[in-house]
């Protein structure tokens, strides 16, 4: 009885503290979403307002705002990040395939280069390849920044991919083999199909980290290719504390990677760390 | 494309003779070139250029062009202690933020692993903080630490706790960044604790159930083993992570006050832009880069003789 008791009590306890740990994370989020409806005056309401009156004038001023030119900079994150994820799938998946079936001379060395290109600090990139642009003329044009995300977004997709690649049997290319395919046409007929799950998962995570890149997009653009991102950052400088439109573009920024994030997310681990964890 | 860089597995294509194979040699090539290429020029060559700068008084827009003096950047910044303040302050915001990071994660993976209902639910709430841009988190969490009508000095208050001043005192800047990067990565330990925790078979937690096992001893003998390696991972990323932060100093405390928050890249950052000064700049990322490939290789010494064990065992055809 006692034992029932306390076992229904534990399970009450386990079943709180996880609401709780819910709100703890999500919250903020709404919180966030909520204050981009509230004027300029209500967000510095104490209390807090938790019932209002929604606007949407911190909406359509972003659509109207010049200085910086948000909704421009808004489309050009979407530009940058489609234009990288594209090329860098292209190029991913064909060494992905190579570093899974071919035996290349210090192969391992290369591909954990490669893999250690996601420890590196953005901020040694930065530098140099800002330096060289700005002789080259290349600062604050799509093309540029798109191919410095492929950096990461390359390497990333490689290690995603091989292990999908890895995963399907040799013997499956062997007999496509004696079917007459070349080797490239093994590579794309009969692989390339079978690991779309995993190009599709690796293109969203290309989508999302080049969504919230900051500081390569902050150093090398200025009017044209600006990002969402520097947006924000250079609203807060430009208008103050106005929390509500703050607001409006965080949220505007959270929502496609909210969305991203549940069509990945039994994916979430693999994309996250190594990937070797079943 | 050199003929050296690229040896073809003549294995694999052992029925095509003559054309077949040269067929496959472009092919491979195709398949390593590009990318090869590509990150030789965007990747390597920066870099060594970077190296090459961090040897010459470069000063963006100086208008001499620059001048080889050495090692003198290195004295310079570390006798004008810039370097220093800012490793101290990347040091303890990486050993605080990590620390908590790793043992609220493991508790909070063990508090979601039970088949209560609205479990998937909350799972995916608590994975969103992490899929966020940093920067955006910064800046919002700004919002919510404000000293006067932030949410969180009210909650305080509400609850008959004192008000704090976040961002403005030293000390308080560096709690709220952490408290920052606590709120947005701890849900990156639970994910991976929670998929290691989901792989321990349910007949051995029943087995220790029966055999009244304690919580600890649970925890030690059955959990652990399997979580040894996804925490130790976790542990890796987390560290590496905070040592390179960038975008959330930038965002909730422009690496102020002072330079109380200044992380070792948002230093490099300054001189940078603020500065011009380009060879310290690289100087000083080029020592952030040494310092996270020492610790990565030695973390993954610390990780990878696990998996020499059963290495062993499966040479030895057992």
């Amino acid at each position: 009885m006692i034992a029932d008791l306390w076992s229904k009590a534990r399970q009450s306890l386990l079943f709180l503290s996880m609401v709780i740990i819910g709100l703890v994370f999500a919250f903020p989020l709404v919180w966030i979403a909520m204050s981009s409806f509230k004027t300029r005056v209500q967000n510095f309401a104490l209390p807090p307002l938790v019932i209002f009156q929604p606007t949407l004038e911190n909406y359509t001023g972003l659509f109207q705002l010049q200085n910086p030119a948000f909704m421009a900079d808004y489309r050009n994150s979407f530009v940058i990040a489609v234009g990288s994820t594209v090329i860098s799938l292209v190029m991913g998946c064909l060494t992905a395939y190579g570093f899974s079936r071919h035996e290349i001379k210090m192969g391992g060395c290369l591909f954990g280069w490669i893999l250690s290109l996601r420890f590196f600090p953005v901020v040694a990139m930065v530098i140099p390849i800002y330096v060289l642009f700005r002789g080259l003329k290349l600062l604050d044009n799509h093309a540029a920044l798109i191919a410095v995300y492929c950096i990461f977004n390359i390497s990333f997709t490689i290690w995603f991919l091989k292990g999908f690649f890895d995963e399907i049997p040799k013997s499956l290319e062997e007999a496509a083999r004696l079917d007459g395919y070349s080797p490239f046409q093994v590579f794309y007929r009969v692989c390339l199909p079978l690991v779309r799950p995993g190009i599709i998962t690796a293109a969203i995570f290309c989508l999302i980290q080049s969504i919230n890149e900051f500081l390569l997009a902050m150093s090398l653009t200025a009017r044209v290719a600006e990002t969402a991102p520097v947006a924000l950052a250079k609203l807060q400088t430009a208008v103050g504390p106005d929390w509500g439109k703050m607001c409006a573009v965080s949220s505007l920024l959270i929502v496609p990677i909210l969305i991203f994030t549940i069509l990945v997310r039994n994916q979430l681990i693999r994309g996250m760390s190594f990937g070797k964890l079943k | 494309m050199s003929e050296q860089a690229v040896a073809l597995n003549s294995g694999s294509s052992s029925h095509g003779v003559g054309t077949a194979s040269t067929r496959g040699k472009w092919f491979v090539r195709l398949l390593f070139a590009p990318t090869l290429v590509f990150l030789i020029l965007m990747v390597i060559f920066p870099l060594f250029y970077s190296l090459g700068l961090t040897l010459t008084d470069y000063t963006l827009g100086g208008g001499s062009s620059p001048r080889f003096i050495g090692l003198r950047n290195y004295v310079e910044l570390v006798r004008s202690g810039d370097l220093l303040n800012s490793s101290v302050v990347t040091l303890e915001f990486t050993i605080a933020a990590v620390a908590i990071e790793m043992v609220l994660g493991i508790l909070i993976a063990y508090a979601l692993n039970q088949r209560l209902p609205g479990v998937g639910i909350i799972r995916v709430l608590v994975v969103l903080p992490m899929m966020i841009a940093p920067l955006v988190v910064g800046y919002f969490w700004r919002f919510l630490l404000d000293q006067t009508f932030g949410l969180v000095n009210w909650s305080l208050s509400a609850i008959g706790l004192q008000p704090v001043a976040w961002l403005v005192v030293p000390r308080n800047a560096m709690a709220a960044i952490v408290l920052v990067d606590v709120w947005q990565w701890t849900p990156f330990v639970v994910l991976l604790t929670l998929a290691a925790l989901g792989t321990v078979p349910d007949d051995l937690k029943e087995a220790a159930t029966l055999d009244r096992a304690s919580a600890w001893m649970k925890f030690r003998h059955i959990y652990w083993p399997y979580m040894r390696f996804p925490v130790l991972f976790a542990f890796l990323f987390r560290t590496i992570d905070s040592l390179k932060m960038f975008d959330l100093a930038y965002a909730l405390t422009g690496g102020g006050p002072g330079d109380l928050t200044t992380t070792i890249s948002l230093l490099a950052y300054r001189y940078t832009f603020l500065f011009f000064k380009i060879g310290k700049a690289s100087a000083i990322a080029w020592v952030l880069v040494i310092v996270i490939s020492i610790i990565v290789n030695i973390l993954l010494q610390v990780l990878m003789p696990a998996a020499k064990p059963e290495e062993q065992v499966v040479s030895t055809g057992l």
